[in-house]
């Protein structure tokens, strides 16, 4: 069918996406004075929606698929849609939606509801161009797209001293971590001469005297990748954005923005900087992302252990998850033939983990919007006044403990086994015992939910209220959840397909 | 003709300037110079080298660079803005309502 139509026609994910932030501009222009934010749910929600209804009808076809053609290349090599490219699309138009329906009866009765939806869609936009980015310009151009809008969507409640406080970190971290990026990128050029993947991968392997500045560039692309995808040692914005930001962001940010990060890492490093060629030149990427997701894992799962906030153990957790999605950069070894096991395992994990995660930050969400606390305290007892949402939270926080009957059990599983494939059972077996520790404090929610009884008989008379968007987005991220494990089959299998494509 | 490896000295010489400027200075306008600094530094390489290889890639990315700098310190000042209107300062090590 890429013989039929035309090649631009594979970008109609991203541009949906940005036509629609552009549609919601105009809505807001009709009627600027518009207090009720439906319109504006609907628009996003709708635009979110046919974007993902694309995406998976270009997998199904197989567009960009090895199989039909390969990936498509336009703009002079700089834009490549593959199959990878389609698989994290799907990601971020799936948490849009979510994060835009909920978003809903979070921001129910602000003053500018327009801002907040278009620049969710912007930077959704921005992060289906990440996708398919094929040059080192585009990506940055595509990073820059994903965090500016963030950067104001954190400090969103202006008049809220957390959410401020929340946006001025993430923009402090966020704009050094991008300059460093930057220059990362500049000695890669100076280096190699070029900036499309391809024609860096070719200079790579015949490096001479510019090994040491090439070098010094990709370690600081590390370095922009980790801000990205919250590791350490960038990962210190993360529990402060996360918890002072309003929680749909929060849910926007760890799930969709995360996996943006990985994306850019996935791509970059197979084709920019192949291992091969790179090892031959002394760099060795992959050793350095061994050690960032070994620390990564355990700062986040130890650090979440000891918290006493919902939000803020789930930000924590999130560091953790991206230590382990790290894995599928880390486990690879060069010509293995588990390579596209690991990598997929670890793309499969991320779009588990973009359903489970927005899941329980907009179970936050509805506890804020409910005006219960933030404590694992306040929860106690909430099962009894709200069972539905009690039941989503409780399957997502298990699911992202990685207890077997769910999905994040699988994607979890897969990982591992991909990296004692490869060779690396010191990292799996940090990931298993990470994992345990992770249970203890997932399985705190879930006690103060189900089992203990609230501190005052008339602490959660509060939630009378009944935020119905909310509750239809917590409860189709827990259908999905479920959902994925009988569906983990094809899931997995268009994972390895995509990564396949990158060795 | 300056040799192009003194464009990359210097590059790296602003970068270090800005880097310090970020590590040492609590002013978030300081801040944001600092962080224009290092991203400058590396349009010097990009201009450079574009020079060097005889390519347009880099002198292209540059004017790109200036671009998103310029987007980067709008939203920087809009957070800075609203920072002094709940905190009364731009000292960025004021606001501590959560635990860092």
């Amino acid at each position: 069918m890429s013989n039929v139509t035309a090649a631009w026609t594979a970008l109609s994910p991203a541009l949906l996406l940005g036509l629609t932030g552009l549609a919601l501009l105009v809505v807001d222009t009709i009627r600027p004075n518009e207090r009720s934010n439906t319109s504006m749910a609907v628009v996003s929600a709708l635009g979110a929606l046919a974007s993902l209804s694309v995406t998976v009808w270009f997998v199904i076809a197989g567009r960009g698929h090895v199989d039909a053609g390969g990936a498509i290349t336009l703009l002079e090599g700089a834009v490549k849609v593959d199959t990878l490219a389609l698989f994290f699309t799907a990601i971020f138009a799936s948490v849009t939606a979510l994060v835009v329906v909920a978003a809903h009866d979070y921001f129910h009765d602000h003053a500018n509801p327009a801002a907040f939806y278009s620049l969710t869609l912007f930077a959704a936009t921005g992060m289906a161009l990440l996708a398919v980015a094929n040059s080192l310009a585009v990506v940055f151009v595509a990073l820059e797209m994903v965090s500016l809008p963030s950067y104001a969507l954190v400090a969103f409640l202006k008049k809220n001293r957390g959410s401020v406080e929340a946006g001025l970190k993430y923009f402090l971290v966020g704009a050094l971590s991008s300059a460093v990026f930057l220059f990362g990128i500049s000695l890669v050029y100076a280096a190699t001469g070029s900036l499309v993947f391809g024609e860096v991968a070719s200079a790579v392997e015949s490096l001479d005297a510019l090994a040491g500045v090439a070098g010094i560039g990709i370690v600081m692309i590390v370095g922009g990748v980790a801000f990205k995808t919250a590791s350490v040692p960038f990962h210190f914005w993360a529990p402060e954005a996360y918890e002072g930001a309003p929680a749909p962001v929060s849910a926007f940010l760890s799930s969709a923005s995360k996996a943006a990060g990985f994306v850019v890492a996935f791509r970059v490093f197979t084709e920019a900087f192949p291992l091969g060629a790179s090892v031959a030149a002394g760099i060795d990427w992959a050793l350095a992302f061994a050690v960032v997701a070994a620390v990564t894992m355990t700062l986040g799962n130890f650090a979440a252990a000891v918290q006493e906030e919902v939000k803020r153990m789930l930000a924590y957790s999130s560091i953790g998850h991206a230590g382990y999605a790290l894995i599928g950069l880390a486990a690879l070894s060069t010509g293995s033939a588990g390579n596209e096991a690991v990598m997929g395992a670890a793309m499969a994990h991320l779009l588990v983990y973009g359903f489970m995660n927005t899941g329980a930050f907009l179970f936050v969400a509805m506890a804020e919007r409910w005006g219960i606390g933030r404590t694992f305290e306040d929860y106690a007892g909430l099962a009894r006044r709200a069972p539905v949402a009690c039941t989503a939270m409780a399957v997502f926080m298990f699911s992202l403990a990685g207890l077997p009957p769910f999905a994040g059990f699988f994607s979890k599983y897969f990982l591992f086994m991909g990296a004692i494939e490869n060779g690396f059972l010191w990292l799996a077996g940090l990931g298993a015992v990470n994992s345990v520790v992770s249970l203890y404090y997932y399985s705190r929610v879930v006690r103060a939910m189900f089992l203990d009884d609230p501190a005052t008989p008339s602490a959660l008379d509060a939630i009378d209220v009944r935020p119905t968007a909310l509750y239809a987005a917590v409860v189709f991220a827990a259908v999905a959840t479920v959902l994925l494990l009988p569906g983990f089959g094809p899931v997995i299998e268009a994972a390895e397909a995509a990564a396949a494509a990158l060795f | 003709m300056v040799p192009v490896q003194w464009y990359l000295l210097l590059a790296a010489g602003i970068f270090c300037i800005g880097l310090f400027g970020v590590l040492t200075r609590n002013d978030a306008l300081y801040f944001l110079m600092s962080v224009e600094l290092m991203m400058n530094a590396a349009n010097i390489n990009f201009v450079a080298f574009a020079w060097y290889y005889s390519n347009l890639t880099g002198q292209v990315f540059a004017l790109f660079v200036i671009a998103l700098a310029a987007a980067e310190v709008a939203i920087g000042i809009g957070i800075i803005l609203v920072m002094y209107r709940n905190f009364g300062d731009i000292d960025v090590t004021v606001p501590t309502e959560m635990r860092w």
